[in-house]
């Protein structure tokens, strides 16, 4: 029997090349990439936070591009090794409604936390479910602030759990337990500590409402918005929030 | 061999373009200075007039050489609604209907917080001016159906609303002519959300 020609250099088999399929996932953002594909930075169950170029979506009749919507799940399967990979298939899932007005202000304020704190390729899986239920909320929430702060303040309270910066809520900073009826102040990095003047000051039935994500009452929120805020300023440094501008300015209209 | 300095300029200011990058860029440039010269210098002479001869027009923000556009100037159109659009090309597409009659305010953009795009970036303010003229009743926001477009249809209701105009969306659901079978879901879905009383 003759001998095989000599054997072509194996390419690398497509087995090798790491796949992800039916993987539920957010699109957080989508930026236009290369000539005809759409860069998509995406929230997912089981692998997080992944970059995925959609080739081939900006170009006229493209079938994926309807699906590629933000504030929907979403199937996505994908490949690729590199920091980009490639999508492979989106399935729009349905269920929830497409937001609009307040909610997508919303909306937007959870995605742009998550873009600018979570970390890449990094699984959260329970902060997945939390961004699906708050999307959810969001969702059928009526278009004013009552409606749709507590899905904030309840969403911010589980990112910066997930992250390890969440404050701690049910004693002082240095492990003393918080006396009923006092009040206390929020020294970021630090933790609780007495009250003090020139700086917010909370009430303990308040900091355990806060800590049970029990944001069912006005002086709660109130509160709870200014210790989010003390909480979150270390994290995301001196670059404003977009999102929060956009609100501030709505409020004050 | 190298890139001549001037043919890497030439390809590098084609890179401007949306949609176009260093590949597509590269053939376009070869292509204008090796089989079409005179196309070349027309587009230079072209570009360079638009640059010289087209400002905003005073009222709408479009694009236009006189100092207010064609529409604008038009004394048949009604002045009691104001339709506000992205883009040039979507007040375009809107005259192409010959279903709408009143004047439009062309924002150059839209917001988009994820990108840093704020009110600073758009029309805003000109179209908070331009709409509390006293003769405007009726705003009519016809922004895309993106989530940006979505969110500046929002910001634009709010703020306008607060000063006393009557605010509108274009509707949005199945095409004309569209069969349920072939639309796609998403788009069926929000038809069904946004269902009306018959
Ligand atoms: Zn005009």
């Amino acid at each position: 029997m003759a001998d095989k020609a000599v054997r072509k250099p194996r390419r690398k088999a497509a087995a090798d090349v790491p796949r992800v399929d039916a993987q539920p996932a957010f699109i957080l953002h989508q930026y236009a990439y290369r000539e005809t594909s759409r860069l998509l930075d995406v929230f997912s169950r089981d692998l997080g936070r992944v970059m995925i170029v959609a080739r081939g979506v900006q170009r006229p009749g493209s079938q994926l591009r309807g699906s590629l919507l933000a504030f929907q799940p979403l199937l996505l399967a994908w490949f690729g090794a590199g920091e980009v990979k490639t999508l492979h298939a989106a399935e729009w899932q349905g269920g929830l409604p497409q937001l609009t007005g307040l909610p997508l202000l919303c909306g937007f304020y959870l995605n742009e936390l998550l873009m600018k704190l979570l970390p890449r390729e990094d699984a959260y899986p329970a902060l997945f479910g939390a961004y699906f239920a708050a999307i959810r909320q969001l969702g059928c929430s009526a278009n004013e602030r009552a409606a749709v702060e507590p899905v904030l303040r309840s969403f911010e309270l589980t990112l910066l759990r997930a992250l390890g910066y969440a404050p701690t809520l049910d004693r002082q900073a240095g492990g003393a337990p918080l006396q009923p009826g006092q009040r206390y102040s929020y020294d970021a990095g630090f933790g609780l500590v007495p009250a003090r003047d020139g700086l917010p000051q909370f009430e303990v039935a308040v900091l355990q409402a806060i800590s049970a994500s029990c944001f069912d009452d006005d002086r709660v929120l109130g509160q709870a918005k200014l210790l989010m805020r003390l909480a979150f300023a270390p994290l995301l440094g001196d670059a404003p929030l977009h999102t929060r501008q956009l609100l501030i300015d709505l409020q004050t209209l | 061999m190298t890139v001549p300095s001037s043919l890497q300029q030439l390809i590098q200011a084609l890179k401007v373009l949306p949609g176009v990058g260093p590949k597509s860029a590269s053939r376009m440039a070869y292509h204008l200075l090796q089989r079409d010269q005179a196309g070349a210098a027309n587009l230079a002479h072209a570009i360079e007039y638009a640059m010289a001869t087209l400002s905003h027009c005073r009222h709408c923000n479009t694009f236009t050489e006189a100092e207010v556009c064609d529409i604008c100037a038009d004394d048949e159109r009604s002045r009691r609604q104001l339709c506000v659009v992205e883009m040039p090309t979507d007040l375009l597409m809107i005259e192409q209907t010959l279903a709408y009659q009143g004047l439009y305010f062309v924002l150059m953009g839209r917001l988009s917080p994820l990108d840093g795009i704020g009110t600073k970036d758009i029309a805003f303010e000109r179209l908070l001016e331009r709409a509390s003229d006293g003769e405007v009743e009726e705003v009519i926001l016809a922004t895309n159906f993106t989530v940006e477009g979505e969110a500046t249809a929002h910001y634009l209701a709010e703020t306008l609303r607060a000063r006393g105009l009557k605010v509108s969306r274009i509707a949005r659901g199945l095409p004309v002519g569209g069969e349920l079978e072939h639309v796609d879901p998403s788009t069926l879905a929000q038809a069904l959300v946004e269902r009306r009383g018959l």
